[in-house]
Formats: C-alpha cells, structure tokens, sequence
C-alpha cells in the first residue's frame, strides 16, 4: 500500500521524484529502494526529490534523505531537493537537521536546471 | 474571547501511529489558531517524541490539551511510555546522543521547538514527556 | 366617713423600740442587713441577708463573714482590712464582687458600721449589702454599646471613605449582586436598581477566558481573596478596565456568604500598555523589512539588535519572502546591527542554513570590521558563507551567482 504512493518518474536523465505530504517510515523506506532501484536500471545522472508537499520533516526523513543522496552519488549521480516549504525549512534549521551533500532548489524547474545545464555557483547544503 | 477547551489521548502501538500522532497534533494546533510555522514546530517535535516512544518502549500513549497560564493560551502534550527509560536525563539532552537507532535528535530538537520541554524517567519504569508551546501575540 | 385616725400612734407608744427595729430588719428582704461580732463572725441574719447571699440564719450565724467574699479577695486579707477600716473611721463602703452560698457571684455595695457600746468599747458592726448585679451589668452594657458605637462610626466612616476613592459591589453567595455604590453605577453606566439582584455577567466584556473566570469563582468560594485585573462592558457597550480585589465574608460555618468587590478603574494604564505593545510590535516589523531588489534577488536589512525571537521571526518573514518571490539569493545585510554576540551569530548561521535548505543562497553584507572581529574572536564559522563588506558589494555577488551582468549604456562597465 506505501508502495503506491510513489511515483518515480523518469525524463531524459533524471529521475524525478514526488515525496507524498506525509510520508510514513515504512513509505520513506521504500523511496529509498525505488529511487536506487531506479538508478541502477536508467544510469540517471540525477535525482530531484520534490518535496513542495512534505509538511513535517522529522529525523528520522532527514536521515533516510541524506543516506539516499550519498547512495545516488556512490552510484554516480547527484541529487537535489526541490520546493521545500519555508516553514519546513526553519523547523528543520531548528532542529539541527542537515542533509549534507544534498543539492536545493526552489523549485523543480531550477533543480532541472541545476542538472542538465552545467554552471557553478549552486547553493551547497 | 473564550478558548475552546480541547484535550484528547492517543494510543502508540504502531509505527503508522507516527503520521497518525502527527495528524491530530497539526489539527489540534490549527485549531488553536497557531501559525504555520510554529504549527511545523509542534508537529515535528510530536512526531520525534512519538518515534522515541515506539522505538524505545513499542508503546505508549500521548495526551494533548490546550492550557491557560496567566493571560497565555498554548498547546500541551504529553509522552508517556512504560519502556526501558533513560538512564543518563542530562545525556540524552545532549545532540546526537542516542543509545538506539535513532539519530539522537529527538530530545534536544524538540526542546529548541517547543517553549517547554521536562522530562520524568525511571530505568525500568518509563518516560514521561511534557512540551508545551504559548501562542504568540497576533 | 369616720375621721378618727385609729391606726395613729399616740405619743405614748413612740417608735424606735429595739424590737420595732428588728421588726423592720425582718422585713426587709432588697438588703442583707447583719450584725458582725468584733471578729468578724456573723451574729444577726435577716431575710433580705437570706435572699441576697442564699445562706439560711442557722447555717450561717457563727461562721466569719469572710466566706462572702471570693477566695483571691480574702487572700489579700480584704476582709480584715474593711473592718479595720470601719472600727478605725466608724463606717467603710465598697463595691465589688461577693460570693453566695452556692458559688455565683454578684455585685455588691457594701457599707459597714462600727458599733461601739456607750464606753466606746467596739462591741460589733453592722453590715448593709446591696445586690447591685443589674445595675452593673446595666452600666457595662452601656459602656459595650458605646464601644460599638464608636466601632461602627468608624466602619461607616471606613465606607465612606472607600466608597470616595473605590468601585465598590457586593454579591451574595450566589453572586447575585445586593449591593452597589455610586462609582460603580457611574463606570458601569447602569442605575442601581438595574444592577440590584443581577449577578456580574452585565458587565461580562466576553474577554476573558472560562479559565480564567473559574479560577476566579474557585478561589472566592474556598475563601480566598482574588485579585487580578478584569475587562468589562459597560450599558453603553464601551469597555473599561478595573484591577479588581473580591474578598469573601464568612458565614459562622466558614462558608462565604457574601462577597465584597473593590475595583480601581486602570483603563488608561490598560490602553497605554495596548499602544506601547502595538508601537513595539511595529517597530519589530519597521525594523525588518523584508524586499526585492530584483528579480531574484531579495534584500534583508537587519536593525537593531537581535534576540531569539526577534531572529526567528526575521528567519520566517525572509524564508516566506524568498518561496514568495522565488528568488535564489537573499541579501543580509548587518550593517545596523551594533554588536553581535555567540547568540546572535548563532541565530545568523541558522538563518543562513534555513535558507539554503530552501534552494537558495544568503550572501552576508555590511560586515564592520568590528562585527568581522567579533566574529572570529568568537570562533564562529563563517567559512561557508558568502560575506561582503558593502551591501553594493554584495548586490554584484548577487547578480554573478544569476549570471547576470550589469553592462553601461554606452558600452563599458
């Protein structure tokens, strides 16, 4: 039943990944096994997690995110969390969550961007 | 104005209830005219403290009701479990200490999220978590 | 009619016999009238003696008459000393308590007499006691009725003088209200009979909460007195503050009967702490203005000095602002900021890692070189962050991380 709630959605080389709003441990689990699952069969060169719906960001998401990012990036890509909700943001900030080596973006389309177009100067985590 | 009274209970037994936990949380503060932000906060902080309950001690139960001190109006929850309890409180203030799976972010998060934040624990008997938030001035 | 007076005494039988005096002292039954032997001990007894100290003649005739008198009396030879007194000056008088037969006490006057014999050898006294119990106890109920006389000229003029200066309610247990002085029909626009047999919630302004006023009724009915400030409405419909004291009275079972409210008008004080309130809210929000400068680019000048509250507020408005107007770069810019403690630096870094979580960048401008000492000094880390010194400066990072370039009209920079 969790499994359904995700979609990964291939375009070009990306993959692209709509995190539902409040996403269950078991749900956030399976993510993970569908996007590396994902990965290995396309050789994607990137990941965008699209999280302009999630409403709570609590440790044990942090963790599961920043695991998946450095798992993508041993498999040779790069991820980039899109949309983050401003309040999402403080409350995480707050809580002294990071997700180190996770790429952000306002929004998909500049996460896009960030990936298929090759420029510095992008916002570390 | 009159403050609507709201108090209810909530059983722990699953890691489902984590979501559902944080569902009535979010309602509860909503309800109560918080703003988004601090009702971001409260709902995380509730769902750190309902994972440490399933994690630590399978199950527990949290209550929530809304409390009136002196002129302010805020949000209370309380975290109870009968599982193993802490055996080091000042310890597991600290980031980062955990003594499970968790990445020990649970107890010092919520107490920068929430306003209040005391604990009670007996090794062997339980924990119990209380956390309230004052709703700011609009 | 028979004008022959029978009954009147000739000259012959003149009175004054030894035995018409007896005869007399027989009849007199309103005073105890006895005869005391040089000693002290009791020689004649009449009915009135009788009546008066509750000894029967034969019960008491030989006995000395310090038994009339209670024990820490004679103790201190009272009785002694009277008759000295009265052999030395002929007669001694007194008032005072004396004791009857079966214990109880009454007030008496007492006169005693010398009686000497033709020789002036002491022969016996005479002794006159007079019950005077009511008579006394007439005298200190006058004497209490003027005490509370004087008592209750003083709780009046009390009244008046909180009636002057105080709004002034009181309810019965119910909290039906019995009474109201002028003050309070004044501040509350209603007359008195309209506010007679009403209980408070007239006045009810509906802002405070049913917390709040059941704290205040829990309280009361303990028998405790409540102090707080309260909003009410007044006929009119306009507000008014009082800081308000309720002081229940008890009943003889410890039960509140009644309840006495004392209120002091506060509604300038309330309403200027509205306006200092409201002005400091406007000044948080003057001081963190939040806008774009271009498109993509917003400016955040911090002013003032900075407190946890103040810094998370001003972390929401600009991470709101920055989702808003989805712009990839803030500028912070700290030039008015005096001085920066750990805290502040501290709250500055979360802000910077907040809004980048959101995809976007902070590039830190107006960084005094005092601020820039401070900062190392504290061992804050800033490495990470982009820093400028002006916010001119900074507004041409901002421009190069959206790879825009600002290019002269007439073809050079």
């Amino acid at each position: 039943m969790a499994l359904e709630k995700i979609s990964v959605i291939r375009l070009r080389d990306v993959l692209l990944v709509t995190v539902p709003s409040e996403p269950d441990d078991e749900t956030v689990c399976a993510l993970q096994e569908q996007v590396l699952a994902a990965m290995a069969r396309h050789e994607s060169k990137g990941l965008v997690l699209d999280i302009s719906t999630v409403q709570t960001l609590d440790s044990y998401f942090a963790r599961t995110v920043s695991e998946t990012v450095q798992m993508v990036s041993l498999m040779g890509g790069r991820t980039v969390l899109a949309g983050m909700r401003a309040p999402v943001a403080v409350t995480a900030t707050q809580l002294g969550l990071t997700i180190p080596s996770a790429l952000t973006a306002l929004d998909v389309d500049r996460a896009f961007d960030m990936l298929t177009l090759p420029h510095p100067g992008e916002p570390h985590v | 104005m009159y403050e609507r009274l709201t108090a209810g209970e909530f059983r722990i037994q699953c890691e489902g209830d984590i979501v559902r936990a944080r569902k009535i949380v979010r309602d509860a503060a909503t309800a109560m005219g918080f703003g988004l932000t601090d009702v971001t906060r409260i709902v995380t902080a509730a769902s750190e403290l309902t994972r440490n309950i399933y994690h630590y001690a399978k199950c527990g139960c949290m209550r929530w009701r809304t409390v009136n001190e002196s002129g302010k109006v805020g949000l209370e929850l309380v975290f109870e479990d009968h599982g193993p309890g802490i055996p080091d409180l000042a310890k597991a203030m600290e980031p980062g200490y955990s003594t499970g799976k968790t990445l020990g972010m649970g107890l010092p998060g919520s107490k920068r999220l929430m306003d209040e934040l005391t604990i009670e624990s007996t090794v062997g008997q339980g924990t119990t978590v209380t956390v309230r938030k004052w709703r700011k001035l609009a | 009619m028979n004008t022959a007076n029978t009954a009147s005494p000739s000259p012959a039988t003149v009175l004054g016999s030894e035995e018409d005096f007896r005869l007399l002292v027989e009849s007199v039954t309103d005073y105890a009238i006895i005869m005391l032997g040089p000693d002290g001990h009791v020689a004649t007894w009449n009915p009135g003696a009788e009546r008066v100290k509750g000894y029967r003649a034969e019960e008491i005739i030989g006995k000395h008459f310090s038994c009339f008198y209670p024990p820490e009396v004679v103790q201190r030879g009272f009785a002694e000393h009277e008759l000295k007194v009265a052999a030395k000056e002929g007669r001694f008088e007194d008032e005072g308590w004396r004791v009857r037969k079966d214990g109880t006490q009454f007030w008496a006057n007492v006169v005693i007499t010398a009686m000497r014999g033709k020789d002036g050898t002491l022969r016996g006294f005479g002794k006159l006691t007079r019950d005077l119990t009511e008579r006394k106890q007439a005298q200190e109920q006058i004497k209490e009725n003027a005490q509370i006389k004087a008592a209750l000229k003083e709780v009046g003029d009390l009244k008046l003088a909180l009636d002057a200066h105080a709004i002034v309610a009181i309810t019965d247990a119910q909290g039906k209200i019995t009474f109201v002085n002028d003050k309070f029909c004044a501040i509350s626009k209603y007359s008195r009979p309209e506010l007679i047999g009403q209980d408070h919630r007239i006045i009810n302004s509906g802002h405070h909460s049913k917390e709040f006023i059941h704290d205040l009724w829990t309280t009361i009915a303990r028998g405790q007195i409540w102090k707080g400030e309260i909003k009410n409405k007044a006929k009119d419909g306009s507000f008014y503050w009082v800081d308000t004291t309720i002081v229940p009275l008890m009943n003889e079972q410890g039960k509140p009967c009644q309840y006495v409210a004392i209120r002091a008008e506060i509604t300038a004080r309330k309403q200027a702490e509205d306006r200092i309130q409201q002005q400091g809210k406007e000044i948080m929000e003057l001081s963190m203005p939040v806008m774009q400068v271009w498109k993509g680019v917003v400016v955040a000048p911090l002013i003032g000095s900075l407190d946890s509250q103040r810094t998370q507020k001003f972390m929401e408005r600009l991470l709101n602002y920055i989702v808003d107007t989805n712009s990839p770069v803030a500028l912070v810019d700290i030039t008015g900021v005096p001085t920066i403690d750990t805290q502040t630096a501290q709250h500055l870094v979360e802000t910077i890692s907040a809004v980048r979580l959101l995809g976007a960048q902070v590039v830190l401008t107006g960084v005094r070189p005092a601020i820039a000492q401070t900062l190392v000094h504290l061992g804050i880390n800033l490495t990470d962050i982009v820093t400028r010194s002006s916010l001119a400066a900074g507004l041409q990072v901002a421009l190069d991380i959206l790879h825009l370039k600002v290019v002269s009209k007439n073809g050079s920079h």
